[in-house]
């Protein structure tokens, strides 16, 4: 039996942030909560979800290509996808998606109870919460971009040649990658205001309701208050504008250069809200 | 007395009767409920409706009354199917937030805990588990919505006359079926929920998600394909259509004519889901897992 003394070398700590530990560590919880996100259970519910609008818009392009009376002038086509996109995608889809999605990033490891496993491990809590949160945009991302790529796919194709047409040498190719910009955004909004709900309500599905009934009538808001909500920016967004109803409040859209830096903002400061909320959080795991 | 000598003796004192032992899990589920003053609090709200319309119905019949509060009887509301259908409309509406109070919770802590079989080792089935468990929400809807209802019909037959009674006899049969068919969709809905969600919160979003995320599928589903049958997939639009048909009122709902749903197809629809709840339930509700 023999005892040896292992000599480590003694090192000086950094005096900068140790960006590159911090980002190894977000690394490694990419890798876990991705996996997590796409192949968990609870992920089921969203793929049915994202595929909602692709089997609504394979509907309207099988009906299209069937029936030789049904309207397809490319015009009335793409307010129909307008409104389809910001009725059940934007509003609807995207929405409780996230909310899913980005709630379940921490309560859904209070529910589990394991949530202590992060805690106790040398992370520092805001890298988990900027962790979490990237791996839940890029779920959110994938998984809506997939949906609104694949609706717009079969918008095309049901159309035909004037379809391809349009998309290839009209105005097809910037409008959808305005909607698939617009889903990104809403992602990276949504996916923010409910990862802090998450973080600071037991019980977040009252706010979850608030915010959609907020979200919601917003068409009827005066403009002032329209600024505070992620609707407003992305309604500005819109590359095919859609009608919000003889009862709405007439308001200024948004410019592109000040929409998007303000949703981005709003994020941020979302963000290091979340990251001052972590570090006082305690687990109880009983009042579950 | 040796302790060897103290063999095995079954239970001898009074068995509860085999047809009611399904009450028994809603009177220990309503002690729980109604220790929350909040809960008592919404339950009491919710007889604030059947309350104002008794006195509507009283203000009809009572001609002192109105004259005292200078009310001109063409502006009162009519005691006529459409009182009688906003009456089921919106303590239906009120049944849902209590289902949605009450109802995740029901066998998602069973199934959570294991304690299923506590329940099922007892001269105690299956389906008297998941009827005991329905009931705690059949009963309490029942409170607020059908019961009220046909008291207020009561009432208004009793100070207008048996004729009316008779002639308008139908208008109770609708507050009965309407109620019903409300009661067994959010029982059932929220019962299969539960067991097949456990984190409470998820189950109360589930319920919420269930009918917003319908509605706007059906819509959208009508407006893109110029369709009525996107209305099969919104559980509100099922509702309405069946509420309308059995109050005999023409689309409560406001839609354009071509989207509005036969009323057969409602009724199918209805009977499929709550079939799929029933199948759903059944395949979870087991008291062992054999996990191959």
């Amino acid at each position: 039996m023999s005892a040896s003394t292992e000599v480590i070398a003694d090192t000086k700590p950094s005096l900068g942030r140790p960006w590159s530990l911090w980002g190894r560590q977000i690394g490694a919880i990419l890798r876990l909560e991705v996996r997590k996100n796409f192949l968990g259970k609870r992920a089921i519910l969203i793929y049915l979800l994202a595929a909602t609008p692709i089997l609504l818009m394979a509907a309207l392009s099988a009906e299209i290509n069937w029936q030789q009376s049904r309207n397809n002038n490319i015009g009335e086509i793409n307010i129909i996808f307008a409104n389809l996109y910001e009725g059940l995608i934007l509003r609807t889809i995207i929405f409780f998606g996230c909310a899913w999605i980005f709630m379940n990033l921490f309560r859904g490891e209070v529910v589990d109870r394991s949530l202590h496993y992060y805690f106790l491990s040398p992370v520092r809590r805001e890298v988990l919460v900027v962790g979490k949160y990237v791996s839940g945009l890029i779920a959110s991302v994938v998984l809506f971009t997939v949906s609104t790529a694949g609706s717009l796919v079969f918008l095309y194709v049901g159309l035909g040649s004037s379809g391809m047409n349009y998309f290839f040498e009209g105005a097809g190719k910037g409008q959808a990658m305005g909607y698939l910009g617009i889903t990104v955004l809403a992602c990276v909004g949504y996916g923010a205001v409910f990862m802090v709900i998450g973080l600071f309500f037991r019980n977040p599905i009252i706010p979850a309701l608030l915010i959609y009934g907020w979200e919601f009538i917003n068409f009827l808001l005066p403009p002032v208050l329209k600024k505070i909500s992620v609707i407003h920016y992305l309604h500005s967004l819109a590359p095919v504008p859609v009608s919000e109803g003889p009862f709405a409040m007439v308001a200024e859209s948004t410019p592109a250069y000040l929409s998007i830096p303000g949703l981005l903002l709003m994020t941020a400061a979302v963000l290091v809200i979340a990251s001052f909320q972590i570090r006082r959080m305690e687990i109880k795991y009983g009042g579950e | 007395m040796a302790v060897h000598e103290h063999a095995y003796k079954p239970y001898a004192g009074p068995l509860t009767p085999v047809w009611s032992r399904f009450l028994i899990i809603p009177r220990h589920a309503y002690r729980d409920v109604f220790a929350s003053k909040v809960f008592t609090g919404f339950f009491a709200l919710c007889f604030v409706c059947p309350l104002v319309m008794a006195i509507l119905i009283y203000l009809h019949h009572n001609l002192t009354a109105m004259a005292i509060f200078q009310i001109n009887l063409q502006n009162l509301a009519p005691i006529n199917g459409v009182f009688f259908q906003f009456f089921v409309g919106f303590q239906t509406g009120l049944a849902f937030l209590l289902t949605v109070l009450m109802g995740p919770p029901l066998i998602s802590r069973d199934l959570a805990n294991n304690a299923l079989p506590l329940y099922l080792c007892r001269p105690f089935s299956r389906a008297e588990y998941v009827i005991g468990k329905m009931s705690v929400l059949l009963i309490l809807i029942s409170a607020i919505t059908w019961v009220p209802g046909e008291l207020l019909f009561l009432f208004q037959s009793y100070l207008e006359g048996a004729g009316w009674a008779a002639r308008n006899l139908w208008m109770a049969g609708a507050i009965f079926v309407g109620s019903w068919t409300w009661i067994l969709l959010l029982a059932l809905l929220s019962v299969t929920i539960s067991a097949w969600v456990k984190w409470r919160l998820a189950a109360s979003a589930a319920l919420f998600g269930l009918f917003i995320i319908s509605n706007a599928i059906g819509f959208t589903v009508n407006g893109v394909l110029q369709t009525r049958w996107g209305g099969l997939f919104n559980l509100t639009i099922i509702m309405k259509t069946i509420e309308d048909s059995l109050f005999r009122g023409p689309n409560s709902a406001g839609l354009p004519s071509w989207m509005v749903l036969p009323t057969p197809a409602a009724w199918i629809m209805l009977a499929l889901f709550l079939a799929l709840c029933l199948f759903l339930l059944t395949r979870k509700v087991r008291a062992y897992e054999v996990v191959r």
